[in-house]
């Protein structure tokens, strides 16, 4: 033969597809037997498939080129050969394979393997020719809550709420008993958490039961809803669980992490529309771009957590509900998303195209860019990062898209109801258990431009929320029907502020950076002008070191109702209210807010500071001499009194009409003592001058509160009690938080430091504001469960406070009150 | 000798375990996942006992010792790879560096790994590779990974069910990278219940089992009656069943049971004999010590004692590495070798693991390791003209130390070698994370390939499920 006929003789040896030897006569008795008797598909061999055989080579998947989807790929085969031939089981490779005769090339490779059993089932079944039942397939399953959807409205039933159609279609498909609705308090206690995070104030909730109005509680929902900084305060805490957004956290020493928290404050400030909030997410500005940008570790990353990924695996549980972190690594077992799916999204968010490494080894190919759900619309092939997102964004957010709207109002409805209607609430492709409520919610917020308070305000005025709560505990999953409200637990925020409603003592200052809104700046904004002042002019750039003492009387007509203090002072002062030492602070960094209230008096009130200004930083010396040495007080004093409904301002300041000496004389903060030869404070500029530059709205900022309590608990960081109610690290994402009590929660709760500190705090601003023990526990009563003690309760309470409350019997009081079930527990 | 007597009964347990365990333990999630063909493991031990030396512990200047130079003024920084001459153990082939000779003396009670090899994650990091250290898994992660213990408190369960399972003992979070600390100082997905107890200070760890400060025993007493009362007196009838009442209920009541029951003396330092305590204190380490002893006497499953981890203290040493190391020297030297000693006497050593660990080793010149070397993070003259550059700065990853007591390993054995001269790596029986974990996860009878599902994925306890346990390590 010549030389190119053995040469293509020896290609086509090459390029023959390589076909298996036939089984030996020993080989063939080694199988397990044919199971006798006609077999079952859907019952026995679908099981195996399920169990055993699709990860690989089911939903799309086609691991040797082998696909099981249908029975014509199952015979077709893979790069090996027909998978089986009809008839002849001891003949099929499918046989050959799971039944384990050559231990190198078992199948499965990963997983349940055959028992002897199965792949007597799996012979036979061949042998009888593979009857395979016609609606059976392993192809891929089609997403499911994807295609945006208008059900029809199912005829009225004296509902005026659509929710409650839909609903009461289910209720009577499923025999469900007659609803009850819940009485007004305890609505009133949902609505107000539900909207704002804080409990009904005893005179709103009072007001709210006795109005006799028809719509008053389409009313109340509306008018909380309009409440914009309390809302925002509110729904901070659930967004920045779900954007991983946090204060302080992993990544912010060395500038791996960014917050997105002024941008996020504003958005829900002015209820920015979910299509646009969505939007500024995926395709971010400077003050969204922290959440796309993930948290990014020096060093090694794995390659399924590079910030691409990150972004691609946040963008699609958070706002689509798919799950993509599987896929990251490989192929997912849970789902049917493969590895090129997450790289295809996590491209979008990349310069460069990204190279696709399989679990954490570098295979050599680039990813292509897709999306996971390309029917919602195409992606631009551009190397242009920025057209790609902005593309991105608007598939996300377009029109076909019916994922995105179902997803967050099924978060929506889980975090009213205790239970989605879809769970797990991050994976939309299970189905809801009413699909025609599910879709109808959604579209309704599309109908409304993404308006999310209007759909919240569907769900709290619909008479499924009013139901009466029901409590599943761990019956969640299990063959679930909704028959009304979960039971749920207050949320380490709501039950902060709970407390701080309760006691007064809140926190001081916020550790987010946020802007409030307009009405907060009118409110909570200075009404004059405070200035820097001290002992002599040119003080803000230099001044000598040591004490200097300032006196300011100021008259009131009747006991204030709000008095707070903000302080600055370079460097430390200590502050006397008619001879009492009220507060001191030694840091020229920060204001200082104090509660003047207790120590006021109707007539004069004499304020008094002692202000120091320290020696300067020595090694801040230059060569030119020791570095100068600012002094200067900023006082602006927010005191407030009710006239007849009205308020009356009767705020003070730091200025000029302060005396102020520089020798200290025993008794110089005491209102009798004898100021006469201390000259006029010297006025050093407003807040704003150099070099301390007070930021405009920062007297609106720090003076925020409510009518009681400080600064609310979603505008500061984690401290030990949040963090044991429940507060996440916010290192993952967290769409839904554990409520089940733990021991160490008890713990934290029974003898914590936190706790304590409050209410010790509390009790004493108590004690001070009620006077009697009865008065006392009625009160108390009113504001953390919004009723009147029962007889049994009052006595109990009563026998335990005594007529003259102590401040230890307060706080056991204040501690068994909010321990109990009924305050944490949202019925 | 005072030993604290300690009766409890399993069969309260179930009393008094909060429902947040009993779903857990019953059918909830997170759900285990054992695969059907591991045999049952056999344990040896029931608690274990983590003494961490956090910042890096230098293996040549400890328990591995090299080539030792004195210092002289401008030597070459190539002739440090010990600072400290070696001593004898009571293990003929096995010497220290010179100041462990309390630990020398129990090194017959124990195995010595040399060859621990800390991974290869780029940039040195500690809090990353204590991260890893500690789950067995380098962040960042999908999935809020849970610590070690948080992983035997929720496969095992508290063993005295009065007691935390999983006690932390010595680190404050308030200092440092303390928001990297926290997040694997955490039970992870597998919930709050089986997270650590905190103790920053064993100084005042009575405090934290204790009625709040200025409570008298009396008046927590009253508080609870008065609660309970409260309660009794609550309408809720009309709600149906209860489950979420009664898990706050019952967590309430397990708190309460911890602060008045007679495992909350355990915590109380002041209660030890004077001549006991003594001996333990050098410093919080020390005490630290001295409360894991107890708290294991009193049934604690799983306690982790460190050094405490602020960047550039204790054994961070970026600079005086030599005299740092000789004064944590002292600070750990007697604590651990008593710990041994009074858990021998006691008859609880046999059962209980104590595992001597850091993150990764130190050497005067290597960052990283030799074949992978990172970025440089300390300055090191070629020649040491200072004593503030005698020693070993840089952070070393090719080998180190893991000292292993009790809980059923072998007794004055030693595991790996490393090489006398720079670059003192691993050459033989290397030992890395996962398989360190399997081992401890053997002794107590938990399966490496041990998973928990989290959103249907199997979380391995350890990496991928692919740890092994060494069994030489093993009597």
């Amino acid at each position: 033969m010549d030389r190119s006929l053995i040469a293509i003789i020896a290609v086509l040896l090459i390029l023959a597809p390589a076909s298996r030897a036939a089984l030996t006569p020993e080989q063939i008795k080694a199988l397990p037997p044919a199971a006798s008797g006609p077999v079952d598909f859907k019952s026995q061999i679908k099981p195996i498939f399920e169990a055993s055989c699709i990860r690989c080579h089911g939903r799309g998947r086609n691991r040797g080129g082998f696909q099981i989807d249908s029975r014509q790929s199952l015979l077709k085969g893979g790069d090996t050969g027909p998978g089986a031939a009809p008839g002849h089981s001891a003949d099929s490779y499918i046989i050959e394979l799971v039944s384990g005769l050559n231990p190198d090339e078992v199948m499965p490779k990963k997983g349940k393997k055959l028992t002897p059993e199965e792949v007597g089932a799996l012979r036979a079944w061949i042998d009888q020719g593979l009857p395979w039942d016609p609606d059976i397939s392993f192809a891929p399953i089609p997403p499911q809550n994807l295609v945006p959807r208008a059900p029809k409205m199912p005829a009225a039933h004296n509902e005026n709420n659509p929710v409650d159609r839909f609903v009461d279609v289910y209720f009577e498909q499923h025999h469900n008993e007659a609803p009850h609705l819940v009485d007004d308090r305890t609505y009133a206690r949902r609505v107000y958490l539900d909207t704002i995070g804080l409990l009904p104030p005893p005179d709103e909730l009072e007001a709210f039961v006795a109005s006799h109005k028809s719509n008053k509680r389409a009313a109340l929902v509306k008018s909380l809803l309009g409440r914009g900084d309390a809302y925002a305060q509110n729904w901070l805490t659930f967004w920045n669980d779900m954007l991983r957004n946090d204060y302080k956290g992993t990544g912010y020493i060395d500038g791996g992490r960014e917050q997105i928290t002024r941008w996020l404050y504003s958005a829900l400030l002015t209820n920015m529309p979910y299509d646009q909030f969505v939007a500024q997410l995926i395709h971010p500005n400077k003050d969204s771009e922290g959440f796309s940008q993930g948290i990014v570790w020096r060093g090694f990353v794995n390659a399924s957590q590079m910030p691409q990924m990150q972004a691609a695996q946040n963008v699609s549980q958070v706002f689509m509900g798919v799950n993509l972190k599987c896929a990251s690594c490989h192929d997912s077992f849970i789902n049917d998303w493969q590895l090129s799916d997450a790289y295809g999204l996590a491209n979008v968010f990349s310069d460069q195209p990204l190279e696709i490494y399989r679990c954490d080894v570098p295979t050599g190919q680039k990813a292509a860019t897709k999306f996971i759900f390309p029917q919602l619309g195409d992606l631009p092939a551009t190397t242009n990062k920025q057209e790609r997102l902005r593309a991105l964004a608007s598939v996300i957010t377009g029109p076909k898209d019916g994922r995105l709207s179902r997803t967050i109002v099924n978060r929506l409805w889980a975090r009213f109801l205790g239970r989605g209607l879809v769970e797990p609430v991050d994976d939309m492709q299970q189905i809801a258990w009413d699909p025609d409520l599910l879709d109808w919610l959604a579209q309704d917020l599309v109908a409304h431009h993404f308006d999310v308070k209007q759909t919240i305000e569907r769900i709290l005025t619909s008479r499924a929320y009013q139901l009466s709560a029901v409590d599943l505990g761990e019956l969640q999953s299990t063959n679930y029907v909704f028959t009304g409200p979960d039971i749920r637990r207050m949320t380490a925020e709501q039950f902060r502020d709970a407390l701080a409603s309760l006691t007064g003592a809140g926190y001081a200052a916020p550790n987010a950076n946020v802007s409030m809104s307009e009405d907060v700046q009118k409110q909570f904004g200075p009404k004059y002008q405070a200035r820097w002042i001290w002992n002599v002019p040119g003080a803000a750039h230099n001044a000598k070191v040591g004490s200097i003492y300032l006196r300011k009387t100021i008259r009131l007509r009747t006991p204030p109702d709000q008095a707070d203090a903000l302080i600055y002072c370079d460097n430390g002062f200590e502050l006397f209210v008619n001879g009492h030492k009220v507060s001191s602070g030694a840091d020229f960094t920060r204001p200082f807010v104090v509660n003047l209230k207790p120590w006021l008096k109707t007539g004069e009130n004499l304020i008094a500071v002692e202000a120091t200004n320290s020696a300067p930083d020595p090694t801040a010396a230059t060569t030119n001499g020791p570095s100068p040495n600012p002094a200067g007080l900023y006082i602006y004093a927010r005191v407030r009194a009710d006239s007849r409904g009205k308020e009356r301002v009767v705020d003070f300041v730091s200025d000029r009409s302060w005396i102020v000496t520089d020798k200290k004389t025993a008794g110089w903060e005491n209102p009798s003592f004898d100021a006469r030869n201390w000259t006029p404070a010297s006025e050093l500029g407003l807040g704003g001058i150099a070099p301390w530059k007070l930021p405009d709205d920062m007297i609106a900022r720090q003076f925020v509160r409510r009518a009681k309590g400080g600064v609310r608990a979603s505008l500061v960081a984690a401290d030990p009690l949040m963090a044991a109610m429940g507060r996440p690290n916010r290192e993952q994402v967290v769409t839904t938080r554990a409520s089940a009590a733990t021991t160490l929660q008890a713990l934290e709760l029974t003898n914590g430091k936190t706790l304590a500190t409050v209410l010790h705090e509390g009790a004493a601003n108590l004690i001070r504001q009620k006077s009697s023990g009865p008065e006392l526990v009625r009160s108390i009563y009113e504001e953390a469960l919004g009723r009147t003690p029962t007889l049994e309760e009052f006595a109990l309470a009563q026998e335990w406070i005594g007529n003259k409350p102590t401040r230890a019997g307060v706080e056991d009081f204040l501690w068994a009150v909010v321990m109990l079930p009924n305050f944490q527990l949202i019925y | 000798m005072n030993m604290m007597k300690h009766n409890w009964n399993r069969r309260d347990f179930l009393k008094t375990a909060s429902a947040a365990t009993l779903g857990a333990l019953a059918a909830g999630a997170p759900r285990q996942g054992l695969a059907a063909d591991q045999p049952a493991i056999q344990p040896t031990a029931d608690t274990v006992i983590v003494l961490w030396m956090a910042g890096g512990m230098a293996h040549t200047e400890t328990f591995d010792p090299k080539r030792y130079v004195p210092f002289s003024k401008g030597m070459p920084a190539s002739d440090m790879l010990s600072t400290f001459p070696q001593i004898d153990t009571a293990v003929d082939n096995i010497k220290f560096s010179q100041g462990l000779e309390k630990i020398a003396n129990v090194m017959d009670r124990g195995t010595l790994i040399r060859s621990y090899t800390a991974g290869d994650l780029g940039f040195i990091l500690h809090t990353r590779h204590q991260y890893q250290w500690h789950t067995g898994y380098a962040p960042p992660q999908t999935v809020a990974c849970p610590h070690i213990g948080a992983v035997i408190a929720r496969t095992l369960g508290p063993k005295n069910p009065a007691m935390p399972a999983f006690i932390d003992i010595g680190q404050r979070f308030d200092v440092g990278e303390g928001e990297e600390l926290k997040s694997f100082h955490t039970a992870g997905f597998l919930g709050s219940e089986f997270g650590p107890f905190l103790i920053a200070d064993p100084a005042d760890a009575a405090e934290s089992v204790r009625p709040p400060e200025g409570m008298s025993p009396a008046r927590f007493e009253n508080r609870e009656k008065f609660y309970k009362a409260l309660v009794a007196q609550t309408p809720t009838d009309q709600f149906g069943s209860a489950y979420q009442r009664e898990s706050l209920l019952r967590s309430m009541d397990n708190a309460h049971r911890l602060l008045s029951s007679p495992a909350a003396q355990s915590f109380d330092l002041t209660l030890e004999p004077k001549e006991s305590y003594d001996k333990y204190n050098t410093g919080r380490f020390g005490l630290g010590c001295l409360l894991a002893r107890r708290l294991t006497e009193a049934g604690a499953r799983f306690i982790e004692v460190t050094s405490e981890y602020i960047p550039f203290e204790y054994f961070d040493t970026h600079e005086n590495g030599h005299t740092r190391m000789a004064d944590l020297k002292k600070s750990i030297d007697g604590p651990i070798a008593q710990l041994v000693l009074d858990l021998e006497e006691r008859g609880l050593l046999n059962r209980t693991l104590i595992v001597v660990a850091s993150e990764f080793s130190r050497d005067a010149l290597l960052e990283g390791k030799p074949d992978k070397p990172v970025k440089d993070q300390v300055d090191e003259p070629a020649k040491v003209d200072d004593e503030k550059f005698y020693g070993m700065h840089r952070h070393f990853t090719d080998a180190g130390s893991v000292l292993l007591f009790g809980g059923g390993v072998k007794r004055g054995h030693l595991h790996g070698v490393t090489a006398e001269e720079r670059p003192c790596k691993t050459l033989k029986d290397r030992v890395v994370i996962e398989d360190l974990h399997a081992s401890i996860y053997r002794a107590v009878g938990i399966s490496p390939r041990l998973s928990y599902d989290i959103e249907r994925r199997p979380f391995y306890v350890t990496r991928d499920g692919v740890g092994q346990p060494i069994l030489e390590l093993f009597a």
